[in-house]
């Protein structure tokens, strides 16, 4: 059996689908909108989507703000950048300042146990000189 | 006639319009509007008028998720077939049904058919419940929906190609499937 194309569009004709479709449709619209609080409800709400459309047509001025907010991230990311530099060579300064501090406290303590060994040899001297009972070797020893 | 097309345009552009600020009313004019395109691809391929509805209202149900998507009435048309079809394609790999229509279950055509054997016709939609989901939404596009290969291959995103040389072996198929058809009966009455 032969047919031809249009038989075929024929037998493929679009078919109603009944009176009740469209309410049943709304139906369940409605349902989704009350569970989920969909998109025809909140029209503001933007998604990817939207985001893309609104950017095909993005107004003069948004370009405008991007470049200032773009040059004002700059120009904040180099001063922070010139400060922590800044602050770096202080604390590096300060540090040294604390370390030359400490060397010349420890010099100092070294330098008064010096003076109190001899101090005390000194002393310890005099306290056996003291002590020695022959007169002869006393002098020899003075 | 391109006066009513234009005019016809402008009526569901606004209709779109209304649908994204939230007008339920638009809404349903946008469904009226392209409920037989959607039901009927549905119908074509599943030949199971209540999987058909319900499938044709769960795209409609996606549409209104997805409408702020949706940038003119081209690009809604275009998207109701695409969703259709993949969804048409996710529901036979569901039921992996090759099911055979029944006469009763068949709906009204939208308008009366004209010329054509009423039994051939019903034998062409018997055959193609028969080929493959791919063939089959390749031939539904082209014949239901008067769509070009580029299109389909656009709606199906498949290369031109392929569609051609499906549509081509389709047919084939198609005819093949109808002659046995024809020999079946013959065998049954003779």
């Amino acid at each position: 059996m032969h047919f031809s194309e249009d038989d075929l569009r024929e037998a493929l004709k679009r078919k109603d689908p009944g009176e009740g479709f469209i309410n049943q449709v709304m139906a369940r619209v409605n349902q989704s909108a009350s569970e989920n609080e969909p998109a025809l409800t909140k029209p503001e709400k933007k998604t990817n989507g939207s985001f893309m459309a609104w950017w095909m047509h993005r107004p003069a001025w948004a370009m405008a703000v991007a470049a200032v907010l773009l040059l004002a991230f700059g120009i904040g990311g180099y001063q922070y950048s010139e400060y922590r530099h800044r602050e770096d060579i202080r604390i590096a300064h300060e540090n040294q300042q604390r370390l030359e501090e400490a060397e010349r406290a420890r010099d100092q303590a070294i330098m008064a146990l010096e003076i109190a060994r001899a101090k005390m040899n000194h002393v310890l001297q005099h306290a056996q000189l003291q002590a020695e009972p022959n007169e002869k070797i006393r002098r020899q020893r003075l | 006639m391109e006066q009513t097309a234009a005019f016809e345009d402008d009526r569901l552009k606004l209709a779109l319009d209304r649908a994204l600020t939230g007008d339920a009313q638009a809404f349903a004019d946008l469904v009226r509007e392209h409920q037989g395109m959607v039901f009927s691809i549905a119908y074509h391929f599943l030949q199971d008028r209540s999987l058909a509805e319900d499938l044709a209202q769960e795209v409609f149900l996606e549409l209104f998720q997805s409408i702020d998507r949706i940038q003119s009435p081209v690009h809604l048309t275009y998207w109701l077939r695409r969703v259709t079809a993949n969804r048409c394609i996710d529901q036979g790999r569901k039921k992996h049904r090759r099911r055979e229509m029944a006469l009763e279950e068949a709906p009204e055509p939208m308008a009366a058919s004209k010329h054509a054997d009423p039994m051939l016709l019903e034998r062409l939609q018997q055959s193609l419940a028969t080929l493959p989901e791919k063939q089959r939404l390749v031939v539904i596009m082209r014949f239901q929906e008067g769509l070009g290969p580029a299109e389909i291959a656009e709606v199906l995103e498949i290369p031109v190609n392929t569609v051609k040389s499906t549509l081509h072996r389709s047919l084939a198929d198609l005819r093949k499937g109808l002659t046995r058809k024809i020999r079946e009966v013959r065998y049954a009455f003779f």
